[in-house]
């Protein structure tokens, strides 16, 4: 809401920025986002969160290139219709080294596209929020709360250990 | 699961023992019996063919599911824990295995096609004695750094010193007791474990080219031995996966093989499906591509031929197309019941592959499959043979089971 | 490696951004020379034409593809480091895996530059673009030349994306300490990166499929590769073992060419920390299973060329080991499988001096194992009156050297303007072992 201040605690411990994301929400601040240098998976135990779904992008590419592989393959014997060699026009066997590169490079694009959507990058607002420490080896937690009851968070996060970073 | 002695005394025999003993003694019976109607019927050929395959598929069951415990030690993986006791009970086929490859001596001239034909030259390399001799000592050299790696493994594992049957008061006089002792039984334990892997792949190439390639004497294929030991670590996986999943059932999944040890295995056992999958692709496309008539008889006999073509389709797709397309999701590798069937009906694709690559040999110009039920009554035989050895295997030495179960079933 | 605290893995990296010194840009000044030399010489044969190589009848294929295949092989340990190695958990990769990884990256562009460098008439590339000529002529994809377009764009791509994708956070933590125009430059490549909890989600699963599809990726690539070889009739090429054979002596020849690498890098950079003896050990005890595994595929193919009993294959065999050519066999043996045994010593493989030297005799050894096969293959196959011979000239010499020297040329200005080691996996490593 606006009004609301945000404001990050900064922990070395990644156990102490685990523990503190429920007992922000019992206070009665809202979290908003915890940073990390490494990927945590007790931060991520702590948000009970899904596994992501960039999988899905993945296989889809994936399927989308093996036929695009074999079409191509297939597509491009056709329109030359020549024994060459003395193999068919359309032959699986060597046809599937095609597809199976296409399906390889196709589950990558659909990987990194998915990356992309699933992460919401590039994100360059997200740097406003944001404090540098935290790809160092500070484990961040950014928690909002409502206009007038910046002390308090202040001093929750104080309380706990970390620094405190105020954003507007 | 904390790590505990068995429970029970080795040596002691209780009931569920008993009847797993009873059964596999049954089935091998049947086995046996199949077989000798066979030799004595009118088709001798057939029962020696149903036992040279299931020789070769059991062997390499054992083989490569000890080779799991020797190359996870070699290269220092911890992720294996308590699959590596259950890979080494293997070992307890190679006797057997010993005795069913010189066995395959009296039915020579039922099995080996290059005793009769004219091999312009080759008489050298494929003679009986010559063949004879040096799969042996492969065999013996193989089977040998087996057990070696096993019986260093046995020194670190056994604590109980209530020996009973010989082998066990054997081993139990020999355990290390001081911290020297046992870091140099760990030393000779990788090195035996090292020469295992470095000799399997040597020997089950040999075997490859000996018992299988040269059944068409006049065929090559170079990575056909390499073929052979790749398919004999893709069946002894599966029958590891099979193992590991019977022992935890059986204790109601209270073992100490955890859901990430069901994941790891699966996951690479799905590596040499695609592996195996790999080598019988790169054969295929060579072949094929090159065209030439001395190469592709052996190929298109066996793919496009009636009736080996469709048991090549049928191979094809219980050996890799299903397990890929099963394997794929995450769940059903640490499903115990699921991967049971499926490294089953692998094992069966593994069997009906062997028939396809040494049948056309064995039965030129078949009109139908020769696959009967003596074929099917031989293959549970060797499946008894393989129960026996490893309840015995289990009986003698309880420390190879997972902690956290209570009897050797 | 266990006991570096996260600061000290970021300003241990972080210091090799420092500014360079003189004898820096020394070096990358030499490598450009060699770069521009190899250029100069290609520009040469593109007004010439192909015939001012050594490569004719019947040696038509000599070092252009020698180079290729090495410079292919090198790409791939790499990958298996940073990707297969990451499937199996194996935490001694992530000191060399950003390393390994850009070595791929830049290895793929060397190789990919030599079919063009082949072609002779460049232009003629179009014809293997997918793209209707105007008689609606299409490529033929039954050509193994044809699979290795495919084949090598694909791993080129793959790979860049593989290696963009593990810098990104490494690249937010340079921008972190960056000011003026590196900040701005950093901040535009590192996407934005913030290390939130749901971008990390994402991340770690999208980076495991990518190790996930890298890896068949690798065994595909070379296979393909070999069947440049292995789908033609000459004796000594057609033969089904090629594939792995091939996928085994590339990642030989790549971790060769790693510690080629990472010994002066560790040295020069301080990351005798972060990139410890066990890493290097490591890494030789790989090379002792590829160089058995070669090893096995160089004495099948002899046992099988004399079991086939076909003359011609058998004489090529031969002729290998007995030939003019047959000291590159010997180089082969000795240097591929015999001398990396010596990593089975414990002594050998923690020595350094020992590790680099041996390291430099695979890549030689690796080399000539392309030269006995592809020159050997063909300059004595079918009929005697055909048999021939090859030698390199100047022009394939001045290509050689610019291809060498374009790989160090990269590597040398990606090692101090990137993180040459990932902070993130390292950091990683830390934290878990801590």
């Amino acid at each position: 809401m606006p009004g609301d201040a945000c404001i990050m605690g900064l922990f070395k411990d990644e156990a102490k920025a685990a523990r503190v994301i429920p007992e922000l929400a019992a206070a009665g601040f809202s979290f908003r986002r915890a940073h990390s240098p490494i990927p945590s998976h007790r931060i991520l135990e702590a948000l009970k969160l899904k596994k992501g779904r960039v999988g899905w992008f993945t296989l889809a590419g994936g399927i989308v290139g093996f036929f695009l592989g074999f079409a191509l393959a297939i597509f491009t014997a056709v329109q030359w219709n020549l024994i060459v060699s003395g193999k068919p026009i359309v032959s699986l066997i060597p046809f599937f080294i095609v597809g199976f590169e296409f399906t390889i490079l196709f589950s990558v694009f659909g990987n990194v596209i998915g990356l992309l959507v699933c992460s919401r990058l590039p994100d360059y607002r997200g740097l406003e929020s944001y404090d540098p420490r935290c790809s160092g080896e500070h484990f961040g937690v950014l928690a909002s709360c409502e206009a007038g009851r910046e002390g308090e968070l202040m001093d929750f996060f104080q309380k706990k250990g970390a620094e405190v970073k105020v954003f507007a | 699961m904390n790590a505990t002695t068995p429970s029970i005394q080795p040596g002691s025999l209780p009931g569920s023992q008993r009847s797993l003993f009873t059964l596999a003694a049954v089935l091998a019976a049947v086995g046996v019996a199949a077989f000798v109607t066979g030799l004595l019927g009118p088709q001798p050929q057939r029962a020696w063919q149903a036992f040279f395959i299931n020789f070769l598929l059991w062997s390499a069951i054992a083989q490569g599911a000890v080779l799991f415990a020797a190359l996870t030690h070699t290269v220092k993986a911890r992720w294996a824990g308590p699959l590596s006791g259950l890979s080494q009970a293997f070992a307890g086929f190679f006797p057997l295995s010993l005795i069913c490859f010189l066995a395959l001596l009296i039915g020579r001239d039922h099995l080996f096609p290059w005793l009769h034909e004219d091999l312009h030259g080759k008489e050298i390399w494929l003679n009986l004695p010559f063949l004879f001799s040096r799969d042996g000592i492969g065999f013996l050299a193989l089977y040998g750094f087996g057990w070696a790696f096993l019986s260093q493994d046995l020194k670190l594992r056994i604590k109980t010193t209530a020996p009973a049957g010989g082998l066990r008061r054997w081993m139990a006089g020999r355990l290390p007791q001081t911290e020297a002792e046992i870091e140099r039984v760990r030393r000779r334990k990788t090195l035996w474990g090292g020469l295992y892997c470095f000799a399997f792949a040597l020997v089950l190439s040999l075997i490859g080219f000996d018992l299988v390639m040269s059944m068409d004497p006049h065929w090559i294929s170079t990575l056909f031995g390499a073929y052979h030991f790749v398919k004999a670590f893709y069946v002894g996986l599966g029958a590891l996966i099979i193992l590991a999943a019977i022992v935890h059932l059986h204790q109601n999944r209270r073992t100490a093989i955890a859901d990430a040890h069901f994941h790891d295995i699966g996951k690479l056992f799905f590596a040499f499906c695609l592996l195996w999958a790999d080598f019988f692709y790169v054969q295929l496309t060579v072949i094929w591509y090159g065209n030439i008539p001395e190469e592709t008889s052996y190929v298109i006999l066996r793919t496009v031929t009636p009736p080996w073509s469709t048991l090549a389709w049928i191979v094809f797709i219980v050996c890799f197309i299903i397990p890929f397309i099963v394997l794929i999701n995450r769940r059903v590798k640490t499903m115990p019941g699921a991967m049971i069937a499926l490294c089953s009906m692998v094992i069966l694709g593994i069997w009906l592959e062997h028939l396809l690559l040494l049948g056309p040999a064995l039965n030129h110009a078949a009109a139908e499959l020769p696959l009967g039920v003596t074929d099917g009554l031989v293959f549970i035989g060797f499946m008894g043979l393989m129960v026996l050895a490893l309840a015995y295997t289990f009986k003698t030495f309880p420390e190879l089971l997972p902690p956290g179960s209570e009897a050797a079933r | 490696m266990t006991n570096l605290t996260f600061a000290q893995i970021d300003q241990t990296v972080l210091n090799t951004l420092e500014r360079p010194r003189p004898r820096y840009w020394l070096f990358v000044a030499l490598m450009l020379c060699g770069v521009l030399l190899g250029a100069a010489a290609w520009t040469y044969q593109i007004f010439t034409g192909i015939g001012v190589g050594g490569q004719n009848i019947p040696v038509a294929w000599g070092t252009y593809l020698i180079n290729f295949v090495f410079w292919v092989g090198i790409a791939h340990s790499g990958t298996l480091i940073s990707a297969i190695l990451h499937l199996f958990r194996a935490g001694w990769r992530n000191p060399i895996a950003r390393a390994a990884e850009t070595m791929t990256v830049f290895a793929v562009c060397c190789a990919g530059l030599f079919p063009f460098i082949h072609l002779g008439r460049v232009w003629q590339v179009y014809y293997m673009l997918p793209i209707p000529t105007q008689r609606l002529l299409w490529p033929n994809f039954l050509s193994p030349l044809m699979f290795d377009v495919v084949a090598i764009s694909t791993y080129l791509t793959v790979s860049s994306l593989f290696w963009y994708t593990g810098l990104v956070p490494d690249l937010a933590v340079v921008r972190d300490r960056s000011t003026g125009l590196r900040y701005k430059i950093f901040r535009v490549l590192s996407l934005g990166w913030t290390g939130t909890h749901h971008q990390w989600l994402n991340y770690s699963r999208g980076y495991l499929f990518f190790a996930a599809l890298a890896t068949p990726l690798v065994i595909s690539v070379h296979s393909v590769v070999s069947w440049d070889f292995a789908l033609a009739l000459v004796p000594g090429w057609h033969t089904t073992i090629f594939a792995p054979y091939f996928v085994a002596g590339a990642i030989h020849s790549g971790l060769a060419m790693v510690l080629t690498l990472m010994i002066p890098l560790r040295r020069i950079f301080r990351y005798e920390a972060i990139i410890t003896l066990n890493v290097l050990e490591n890494v030789a005890k790989t090379m002792v299973l590829t160089g058995l595994i070669v090893g096995l595929a160089y004495g099948t193919e002899y046992f099988i060329a004399w079991y086939s009993h076909n003359a011609v294959e058998w004489e090529s065999f031969r002729w290998r080991a007995l030939g003019e050519y047959a000291y590159g066999l010997y180089f082969m043996i000795i240097c591929n499988v015999l001398l990396p045994s010596l990593f089975l010593f414990k002594k050998v493989r923690r020595s350094i001096p020992w590790l680099f030297a041996l390291s430099l005799v695979v890549n030689f050894g690796m080399w000539w194992e392309r030269f006995v096969i592809i020159v050997g293959g063909v300059a004595h196959d079918f009929a005697p009156h055909a048999w021939g011979f090859y030698a390199p000239r100047l022009v394939e010499y001045c290509v050689m050297v610019g291809s060498f020297s374009l790989f160090f040329f990269l590597f040398l200005l990606f090692c101090k303007h990137l993180p040459s080691v990932s902070m993130t996996e390292m950091k990683e490593t830390a934290h878990h072992a801590g």
